[in-house]
């Protein structure tokens, strides 16, 4: 099925926004989005998630002939898979431009790379070979598959453990996992690939595009790095016309970030290898948080702090001096004692509290402008008010003879019908000094 | 101590009273009948003799064909429903109009009103010239003309209502919750025009001001549109995002009264979980009354 068109003004907007530096996700011009690496139960299962865009590697082995012209090393084969589940525009069975590109592109950085030890795969010269099958697939497509892509794959390698043979005279024998243990491959290097996207006629870059701005971008460069600073593949297309300077630069870019993720691949396969030893509960299930609030929570989301000292300075000069403050206790009744009046929060206005002044038309009394939001106030004219930290409790002073409006606040997101009517039913007495 | 509102991440609805009538609903999988002297029709397919339904929806029974119309749905498309499309490729003699459904519509040229307003036949010249009246992200509002046999729509703008859409705010909805009615151009009182697609897309755009009868309908005013125009339209367009949201049917009475119950609210307040939900009711109340 074919995407939807992109508008002209959202692509307008999101040109403008670029040009002024901006991305729609608040990130910087160099800056990743979040890299998870998690791993399943079997060896040579990854799933990479570079921000949504999530990508699964599976590596799996098996004895093969080898190729005539290569009798003494092992084969290696790849293959990624754009499944419908990651776009709707993404068709299952035809090849489309974009999957043939990518298929490239990884086979390139791995294989030309030859980060895999093929010699070793070797069994029987000319007769068994070990063949290395890796299969990538895309199972949501944010932008960027190309980088998920290397990385799963390079860790699914390096995770994957293959079956142990002994050789005796002319008998092979593969021994299975309860007899020997299982090996890992020999790796070289673990190449990674980084893709800078190119706007405004190749002037501007930005490192690791969204999807949206994938659709916008006029070029996009694709370097493929290890962390000993080896370029293993390096591959431009857009047709723009890229700067020598531009070309270095970015292969800077791309050592510094490749680093970070080789970093991060290292850290998940330790963390991993620890668990599987200790005998811990590992797999695709282990790295889901359940069952717990945070299960579903959203990032933060970043703020703006560009104009803060300015305003902030404004917000002050405009309000007036908080109320004073009497320091000695007072005896109201027997039994209570208050140690200074009661203060006005000074936290800032809420909307609820815009809207409640609206409603009543009390008459303030000097004071600041900034009202308690979420007190418990119970007063009368002349008493002093006592102020309680906890929204949920009710504080309750019993005056003799002094009627009493008590309250409840529920500041729970689920009720509302509660905030409505308790907007209605809440009257404040103002303090009058 | 925190002063703000928390709210969860994700919506969490609670249970409304439904209506009592009773809706045959099926999810895929579902057996519908096990009688087998029924003919099965769209949505339904056969396993082992028994009729299961194979999209989730309301089952259909005319006589002795059952069909299952699905609630979320690509658009299809009848003779003399106007459809609002986005032309995505400009051909030989034709544009394609992505418009929501299975396969993207055509618009023929010899469908189009040319500017100038003559009836003449289409030369050489205006096929060359074919990019000059409608690109590729233009927005159009046209007619079905007819159904190819695969499926696809063929549209016509041969009338001074259809034709280039200019400033205005679209709003893509299910095209299952546009109510099919009499007219769907509809200049409605708040102070703003809509165009209700039955593919699911809603225009809304400010009322131009003088009917002036601009022939063919290619040429879109480039004005600024004034701040209470603005905000018109964004609370209208806040206004059908919510009915959409709570599955109620679009058509210019549901819009209107939603508009009027949603003008004690801010604007940007009309897109939180809890305010759509009081506005929404609000109107389903004032639509029952209405009715009964």
């Amino acid at each position: 099925m074919r995407e939807t068109p992109l508008s002209n003004c959202e692509r307008q907007f999101l040109l403008k926004a670029i040009e002024e530096k901006k991305r729609l996700d608040g990130r910087q011009t160099y800056d990743y989005r979040n890299i998870k690496i998690t791993f399943g139960t079997d060896y040579g299962c990854c799933v990479v998630d570079v921000g949504k865009t999530r990508v699964l590697a599976q590596v799996s082995c098996e004895l093969v002939a080898p190729k005539d012209n290569r009798p003494t090393e092992g084969i290696m084969f790849i293959n990624l898979e754009l499944s419908p589940m990651a776009s709707p525009a993404f068709e299952s069975g035809r090849q489309s431009e974009l999957h043939v590109t990518l298929n490239r592109l990884l086979e390139r950085c791995l294989r030309n790379s030859k980060c895999l030890d093929t010699e070793s795969l070797c069994v029987v010269s000319g007769e068994k070979v070990w063949k290395i099958r890796i299969d990538v697939h895309v199972l949501n497509h944010d932008g960027n598959i190309m980088d998920a892509a290397s990385i799963a794959a390079i860790t699914a390698l390096c995770h994957f453990r293959r079956p142990d043979v002994g050789i005796q005279g002319e008998e092979v024998t593969i021994y299975t996992p309860e007899e020997r243990d299982l090996i890992p491959l020999s790796i070289y290097h673990m190449p990674v690939s980084v893709s800078f996207s190119f706007f405004q006629q190749g002037t501007f870059l930005l490192v690791d595009p969204c999807e949206r701005e994938e659709r916008v971008m006029d070029g996009l460069l694709v370097i493929a790095m290890n962390k000993h600073r080896e370029i293993c593949s390096i591959q431009s297309s857009g047709g723009i016309m890229l700067l020598k300077e531009q070309v270095l630069r970015c292969s800077k870019i791309a050592s510094v970030k490749v680093c970070e993720i080789t970093e991060l691949i290292n850290k998940a396969l330790e963390n991993d290898r620890k668990v599987r030893k200790e005998g811990g509960k590992f797999g695709f299930a282990e790295s889901m948080a359940k069952e717990r609030i945070t299960a579903l929570k959203s990032e933060i989301a970043p703020v703006e702090m560009i104009d803060i000292e300015e305003k902030a300075e404004d917000i002050i000069c405009r309000t007036g001096a908080p109320c004073d403050t009497v320091p000695s206790p007072v005896v109201r009744a027997p039994g209570t004692g208050q140690v200074g009046e009661g203060l006005q929060n000074a936290w800032g206005l809420d909307e609820m509290e815009e809207e409640e002044e609206e409603e009543e038309d009390d008459i303030e009394q000097g004071g600041p402008e900034k009202q308690p939001e979420s007190e418990t106030i119970t007063s009368k004219k002349g008493d002093v008010v006592v102020i309680s930290d906890s929204e949920e409790e009710e504080v309750v002073i019993l005056h003799q003879g002094v009627e009493v409006k008590d309250f409840r606040e529920e500041m729970s997101s689920g009720q509302k019908q509660a905030t409505s009517a308790s907007k209605k039913k809440k009257k404040k007495r103002k303090l009058a000094h | 101590m925190a002063a703000g509102l928390m709210r969860l991440p994700v919506f969490r609805k609670q249970e409304t009273v439904s209506e009592s009538n009773e809706k045959h609903l099926v999810v895929p999988g579902d057996v519908i009948t096990s009688d087998t002297g029924f003919m099965r029709g769209h949505g339904t397919y056969m396993d082992e003799e028994k009729l299961t339904a194979s999209v989730a929806g309301e089952v259909e029974r005319v006589n002795k064909l059952i069909c299952v119309r699905p609630l979320k749905t690509r658009f299809y498309g009848e003779v003399g429903d106007v459809v609002v499309g986005r032309i995505t490729e400009v051909q030989q003699k034709r544009w394609k109009v992505e418009t929501n459904s299975r396969l993207d519509s055509v618009l023929l040229l010899s469908s189009v009103n040319l500017p100038g307003g003559e009836l003449r036949r289409r030369c050489a010249e205006d096929e060359l010239a074919m990019r000059d009246y409608l690109q590729e992200g233009d927005l159009i509002n046209a007619e079905v003309q007819s159904v190819f046999s695969d499926g696809a729509l063929s549209l016509h703008t041969r009338s001074l209502k259809y034709g280039k859409l200019g400033q205005g705010v679209l709003v893509q909805v299910s095209p299952s919750l546009v109510k099919r009615q009499k007219t769907h151009f509809h200049n409605l009182p708040c102070g703003a025009s809509i165009i209700l697609g039955n593919n699911g897309y809603i225009w809304l755009y400010p009322t131009p001001g003088q009917q002036d009868e601009e022939a063919g309908g290619f040429h879109t005013s480039m004005e600024p549109v004034s701040l209470p125009d603005r905000e018109v339209i964004s609370r209208l367009r806040n206004c059908i995002l919510a009915l959409a949201t709570h599955k109620v049917m679009l058509y210019d009475t549901s819009v209107l009264y939603c508009y009027e119950s949603s003008r004690p609210h801010e604007i940007k307040d009309l897109l939180k979980p809890e305010v759509m939900e009081e506005v929404v009711m609000i109107t389903r109340q004032r639509l029952v009354e209405q009715a009964g």
